[in-house]
């Protein structure tokens, strides 16, 4: 799992069948690269959260045919930019 | 199996159905800068190297196949020498070797 941020949300109507009405959102990592993460669990802009990759993001979908290789799974409580480079 | 060393715990009060109550760590993979995040089933401590498994293997090291975990410890590395890069011989054994600490 990754230390990824919240950017913002991502829009997308016409979308893959099993994506179905997912939240979409752009995270970006230390480096500041981007990648767009399923969000089950409402996450704000701003907000640090743990993300789940592989095979493991589609179960943490909630189910296993949603199409996603990244998947919100927890908002940190407490994190900062310093042990984010660190 | 990656060789990381633990850093501390990450608490994440909301967090999704499906990762219950597991303690998350962040790690730091050996050679990496990066930080990641990995589900602790052994209880580990800040600074403990550790093996941790990824991909579909960290589901079922994690407990069950329905577990949504990519990064999973499976082990705490009993002696690591990182200086050298590979497993340094058991805490006694360096001692003997060091004729400072020799009685």
């Amino acid at each position: 799992m990754q230390i990824h941020r919240v950017v913002r949300d991502l829009v997308t109507t016409k979308r893959n069948f099993w994506l179905a009405s997912k939240s979409l959102r752009v995270v970006e990592d230390h480096r500041g690269n981007l990648e767009v993460a399923l969000d089950p669990i409402g996450a704000k802009p701003g907000d640090f959260v743990v993300t789940i990759g592989v095979s493991a993001a589609r179960i943490a979908a909630g189910n296993p045919k949603i199409t996603t290789d990244l998947t919100i799974g927890g908002i940190i409580d407490h994190w900062d930019e310093a042990r984010w480079h660190g | 199996m990656k060789i990381c060393q633990v850093e501390g715990t990450l608490v994440a009060t909301a967090r999704i159905g499906g990762l219950q109550n597991r303690r998350l760590l962040v790690v730091k993979e050996r050679g990496t800068s990066g930080k990641q995040v990995a589900v602790d089933p052994v209880g580990c401590k800040p600074g403990d190297w550790v093996i941790a498994v990824g991909s579909s293997a960290a589901r079922d090291a994690a407990g069950s196949k329905d577990y949504p975990s990519d990064l999973t410890i499976v082990g705490i590395i009993d002696y690591w020498d990182d200086a050298s890069g590979h497993a340094g011989a058991p805490a006694r054994a360096r001692a003997d070797a060091d004729p400072s600490r020799r009685a």
